[in-house]
């Protein structure tokens, strides 16, 4: 029953969506109103229609409703109602639901928004977007069925995935970076209207920074909570792999970052309009790249979803969009030739073209080494994987670069910079920047990546602060007010540049936090019997005893856990276990970690011996971890300080006229 | 040249496209081993019958090395009717060869009583430094040997009739 209504809201949205990718397209090329709002209305309906069906696979999950085989596989009678709803997202199939249920929302909203502005690219851009929406509630309809029914219905069910129901976190990263994945597809079809209709204007260009900026600030988000997910979960003490999916994460990430710098300097003036469009469409293509390899096997990665026929019509996906852009922008070409001049070597404007040949370039090298295994087979027959070490040594020159930029952007001027200006802003940032290297050598950091990073860091963090510093001095003298006040005024008058400076300083600090951790972690592996003692860095570990004993909150699971007395610069009891899962080969580590400002004591529970209660315990003490997510959270503030609606109605936004739907 | 700028769009999407669906027939199990296409690590080690084997025995003849363990619950007992079919159907063809991994003799032995003893060689490696030499990650692991010495492919995790009808082609048995 529950299958039928599911199925049903999935084969309807399908029609839906190709009626409203149908209806746009006539009322784009006939200019007529009631058609465009005809389409309009089908995209909210395909959104009800996939909110409904979410509905139906969210109270079969929390009702174990084995007649459907998404169900039956991924849930039992045991697991908790959190876990039971969040496996929505959890496997292949719900994934691909929940997505196509962000997708029209995103759609919904931005259609609702400008349904009386904009309305030569709105029409185009709802087609785009039912377009996008009718492949997913395709993939549904045929390959990817997530409401396939099973007779006879078991009594018992799979369970999810052992390493997706350990952590809550699991309800956070995948809606976070799947709001981010799903909301670029508004640039993108708001871009395929511009190039549609020739209007590469600067409306154009407003709207959609703005809409990228959005969704940026969750896929951000989604990857900061995915990295701090994978280091409280997975018990190997760090957080970032270069995992193929995590490079298929980042990627989007990087050119979308380009894209809101470059979008800066195209908004005063005609110049990279081409470089802007080619960026918006290479950041969507990514997106559904980033699908592509989690859901077809083609990768071997920790996040992959079984293999399945879908990774075939995700390939076809990938293609459409990435020719759709092509044939797009080459037919455009034209329109989109530049008409400015080559900026003066030091300035803002060269800062920022610096800034997108390195996150271009950064991105290209991600892409080339997460596919290079796949081109070395197709090429030479060759099985090959591109380890970590690859990617920190390639990746590093960027990221210094990057950290240099960081602070000289925003401080070099528009147009061409005088020897005297430069004096006046960097001589006292580079002065900082030394110091800070040499209180890390004090403070005992080796090696020049960290080093560096602490330098580089510091010269940029003073020159944005010495920016913000002059900024609202020279208000606080003008108006009288006093310090707080006048950088509170002087921020929120300039939202943008100042949220992008505070954004900024989140890298920075983030930076910092990943290299010292990186070069400054210690590990130990020690085996103990019970009452044993191991030492390393300060802190003293002992081995109590070992208790196992299912888990209260769902009893199919077994639990080993190793209480361990902790003595040192931080202290207490704590008790890290392995994890019996009854649909789990491996054991599952449930690594405790404890937290200070200066660093974290991780432990994790390796292996045991149930015979002598001895343990395998492996320690780690990572210096400043707990910043990499301060300054991702600080990341995500500014940008979102950044686009907060002011007061003040931004150039080039039309306001929306009342009644109309 | 405004025809020319067209050639921009084939130019970009052939060749993506023909790089990702190359890989859409990967088994992502199949991890990339460094020793495929190299000889054999050499060994010698005691079987659980007391005989000393040495690889130089088993040259000349197809050889499937299977790195399992008692305790490897349930990858190990899943694949382990594979294994048997195995020894039944091609056990003229191709040398099985069973190393113990992290694992104790007697509870090797108790295993293969309960769930069958196909009557191939088992091998104890006390030292773990036949499981280092052929980089093994964690049992159950399997590699393909020609009968010229060379490993010509590794399966992680358990095996299935599938996977090992393509490894057993490699190393030019099959129906």
């Amino acid at each position: 029953m529950l299958a039928d209504i599911g199925h049903a809201a999935v084969v309807i949205g399908l029609a839906v969506s190709l009626f409203a990718a149908a209806a746009s397209v006539l009322a784009a090329r006939s200019g007529d109103i009631g058609l465009a709002r005809a389409g309009r209305r089908a995209v909210y309906v395909a959104c009800g229609l996939s909110a409904m069906a979410c509905g139906v696979m969210v109270i079969a999950l929390l009702g174990h409703d084995f007649s459907i085989l998404y169900v039956a596989r991924n849930n039992a009678t045991t697991t908790p109602p959190f876990y039971s709803f969040i496996s929505l997202w959890a496997a292949l199939e719900g994934s691909i639901l929940f997505w196509t249920l962000l997708l029209t929302a995103w759609s919904s909203l931005l259609l609702y928004r400008y349904r009386s502005a904009h309305p030569a690219l709105m029409p185009w851009a709802a087609a785009g977007l039912a377009v996008v929406a009718a492949f997913f509630f395709a993939v549904m309809t045929w390959p990817g069925d997530p409401f396939v029914s099973v007779t006879p219905v078991a009594a018992e069910g799979n369970g999810p995935n052992a390493l997706l129901q350990n952590h809550p976190f699991m309800g956070l990263h995948p809606p976070l970076l799947y709001l981010g994945y799903t909301g670029l597809a508004i640039p993108f079809a708001l871009t395929v209207a511009a190039l549609v209709t020739r209007r590469l204007d600067g409306e154009w260009l407003t709207l959609v920074r703005r809409w990228t900026l959005v969704p940026w600030i969750f896929l951000t988000a989604g990857i900061v909570a995915g990295a701090w997910w994978s280091y409280e979960v997975l018990g190997w003490g760090g957080y970032w792999a270069w995992d193929p999916v995590e490079n298929a994460a980042l990627l989007p990430w990087l050119t979308a970052t380009a894209f809101i710098h470059s979008a800066m300097v195209a908004e005063r003036g005609r110049s990279l309009r081409t470089w802007t469009v080619i960026l918006v469409t290479t950041t969507f293509v990514l997106t559904l790249l980033g699908t592509f390899l989690t859901r077809s096997g083609v990768i071997e990665s920790v996040h992959s979803f079984t293999q399945s026929a879908i990774g075939a019509w995700f390939l076809a996906g990938v293609l459409a969009a990435l020719v759709v852009g092509a044939v797009l922008v080459v037919w455009r070409l034209p329109d989109l030739a530049g008409t400015g001049s080559p900026p003066a070597l030091v300035s803002r404007e060269s800062a920022f073209l610096l800034n997108n040949l390195l996150f271009t370039g950064l991105a290209f090298a991600v892409l080339f080494g997460t596919l290079y295994p796949l081109l070395a087979e197709a090429l030479s027959g060759e099985r090959l994987s591109v380890g970590a070490p690859w990617f920190n040594r390639v990746s590093a020159p960027f990221f210094a670069a990057l950290l240099f930029l960081a602070g000289v952007g925003p401080a070099l001027p528009w147009g061409a910079a005088s020897w005297g200006t430069l004096r006046d802003r960097f001589v006292a940032p580079a002065l900082v920047g030394l110091a800070f290297a040499t209180l890390g050598t004090q403070a005992g950091l080796r090696g020049a990546a960290p080093l560096l990073t602490l330098g580089l860091a510091g010269f940029s963090a003073t020159a944005l602060l010495r920016e913000v510093v002059r900024a609202a001095r020279g208000r606080g003298r003008s108006r009288g007010e006093g310090w707080i006040r006048a950088a509170w005024g002087v921020a929120t008058r300039n939202r943008r540049r100042y949220g992008g400076y505070l954004a900024h300083l989140g890298v920075l600090v983030a930076a910092v936090a990943v290299a010292v951790s990186a070069s400054g972690s210690v590990q130990a592996t020690a085996v103990l019997n019970p009452g044993q003692s191991a030492s390393l860095a300060g802190y003293t570990v002992t081995h109590i005893d070992l208790v196992r004993e299912p888990l209260a909150a769902d009893p199919r699971v077994f639990e080993t856990r190793a209480q361990v007395d902790v003595e040192g610069p931080q202290r207490g009891t704590l008790q890290p276990a392995l994890r019996d899962y009854p649909n789990s080969v491996a054991a599952i580590a449930t690594p405790i970690v404890m937290t200070s400002v200066g660093e974290d004591f991780y432990l994790t529970l390796m292996a045991y011996d149930p015979g002598t209660g001895a343990v395998t315990l492996r320690l780690f003490i990572n210096p400043l971890v707990a910043w990499i997510w301060v300054g991702g959270a600080v990341v995500v503030l500014g940008a979102a300080f950044a686009i907060w609606p002011g007061r003040r109605t931004p150039a080039g936004a039309a306001t929306a006229a009342p009644g109309s739907t | 040249m405004r025809a020319a700028r067209w050639l921009l769009v084939p130019l970009l999407a052939i060749p993506i496209g023909w790089v990702l669906f190359s890989g859409l027939g990967r088994d992502p199990s199949e991890i990339p081993s460094p020793l495929i296409g190299e000889p054999m690590p050499a060994f010698s080690l005691t079987t659980l019958d007391g005989r000393t084997l040495s690889s130089a025995e088993l040259s000349g003849a197809p050889v499937v090395v299977n790195f399992w363990a008692s305790w490897c619950i349930p990858a190990c007992v899943e694949e382990h009717p594979v294994l048997m079919d195995l020894a039944a159907r091609y056990g003229e063809q191709v040398l099985i060869v069973g190393i113990l991994y992290d694992d104790t003799p007697q509870d090797a032995l108790e295993f293969l009583v309960r769930y069958g003893d196909g009557g191939w060689t088992q091998l104890d490696d006390p030292s773990g430094s036949v499981g280092l030499a052929f980089g093994v990650l964690g049992p159950p692991e399997t590699f393909f040997v020609d009968a010229a010495g060379i490993v010509r492919a590794k399966h992680y995790g358990p095996l299935t009739q599938a996977t090992m009808a393509r490894n057993l082609a490699l190393i030019g048995i099959g129906p």
